[in-house]
């Protein structure tokens, strides 16, 4: 477990080199891809990996966007090595690979789960965005007043 | 003015070719134009190409497209453009001082360094412990993940489209995982999923879903397709391996 939280932690540090983040935020991506599989191994009993992949998603995404707001940085930079760790990519190559080999049972299985997980990335992460954007809108029209 | 339009236009290619998700182009296109002192600023951002057109308040309109071919992922400019884009807003910096910035991260591109391989590799050797992969395949996938990380910096110089890029890179984590599993007892399956993983297209699969769900509908299925093309490539180039080998 402890194990899994640190390679999640230098999946979204190794990432964040490939992408190139700015030097000074590669710690803090590093923090986010660790709390987004510990999110995710702490809930998969409990809700399925559906569900875990969702809460995990979410989590890594409110954080990247108070980092984003605290660091004055762009989103993108906090939330897509961040997420890395959670993204279904391996999944999507068993999919292909299966399909490929002629297994279409298990192709198709694996590739309606790597939708469903790949949805719940997508729905955590625009829940997120879109609870902040509201926020800042919200401040906006109080200042109008 | 031309001047101006000429800024604005670069700041908008730039953040284009980085990856940046396109509200974020069509926003920073916007504000530069209006604190530039143009009356309105209409753009039209896609990953293969951006139009924008500028209204002055005298009524004439400067009108530009430009075609963005190559694309590649980095954070690090999108951030220097946003910064740079925030303190021109703000009138802290001047036209002349932006371009001749801009100008500069131009000729950036994505550093290719060791250190970059280096940790490539680990993170190749960190997603084969995710997907519970032991001690010692892990440090194969990661060696292997940086050897492939080399290839395809290399081959990403020669006008090769990205599929094909992702499937040479495949084949060959494919073709030394099964070379290393002839001298050792290892899992190639893991090994070879770890090592793929850092070919994999995640910045662009990410900023497809959030251009989807954003209602950037065009943006969205267009890199959708990039991502589901290098997925296949990457799949290709190992099915090639395997069948080549048995199983």
């Amino acid at each position: 477990m402890v194990v899994q939280v640190l390679a999640g932690f230098v999946s979204a540090v190794a990432f964040a080199f490939i992408y190139n983040v700015p030097r000074s935020e590669i710690f803090r991506t590093g923090i986010l891809g660790g709390l987004g599989w510990l999110t995710f191994s702490l809930t998969k009993d409990a809700g399925g990996e559906v569900g875990a992949m969702f809460l995990g998603a979410t989590s890594v995404a409110l954080c990247s966007e108070l980092f984003a707001r605290r660091y004055k940085q762009p989103v993108i930079i906090f939330l897509v090595p961040g997420v890395i760790p959670l993204v279904p990519g391996g999944r999507a190559y068993l999919t292909m690979l299966s399909f490929l080999q002629h297994d279409y049972n298990e192709g198709v299985t694996l590739l309606v789960s790597t939708f469903f997980l790949a949805g719940a990335v997508a729905a955590g992460i625009i829940i997120a965005s879109s609870i902040f954007r509201v926020y800042s809108r919200a401040k906006y029209v109080r200042r109008q007043l | 003015m031309e001047k101006l339009v000429g800024m604005v236009l670069l700041a908008g290619e730039l953040l284009l070719t980085c990856g940046a998700e396109m509200y974020r182009v069509e926003e920073t296109i916007e504000r530069m134009g209006i604190s530039a002192g143009f009356a309105q600023v209409e753009s039209f951002a896609t990953p293969t190409g951006l139009f924008l057109s500028l209204h002055t308040s005298d009524g004439r309109v400067y009108t530009r497209v430009r075609r963005i071919r190559r694309s590649f992922s980095n954070l690090a400019l999108i951030s220097e453009i946003n910064a740079i884009s925030r303190s021109f807003s703000s009138g802290e910096t001047t036209i002349e001082d932006v371009t001749t910035r801009l100008k500069g991260l131009k000729k950036e591109g994505v550093p290719h360094n060791f250190l970059r391989l280096l940790m490539g590799g680990m993170g190749a050797a960190a997603f084969t412990v995710l997907y519970s992969g032991s001690g010692i395949e892990a440090l194969i996938a990661g060696i292997i993940g940086s050897i492939i990380l080399l290839i395809d910096n290399k081959l990403e110089d020669y006008p090769i489209p990205n599929a094909l890029v992702a499937a040479v890179g495949a084949a060959v984590a494919a073709g030394l995982a099964k070379g290393a599993a002839l001298l050792l007892t290892i899992n190639t399956n893991v090994i070879t999923l770890g090592a793929v993983m850092i070919l994999a297209p995640g910045v662009v699969m990410t900023t497809a879903i959030r251009d989807m769900l954003s209602g950037e509908l065009v943006s969205g299925v267009t890199r959708g397709a990039e991502a589901l093309s290098i997925a296949v490539g990457i799949a290709t180039g190992v099915a090639i391996i395997l069948s080549m080998g048995g199983n």
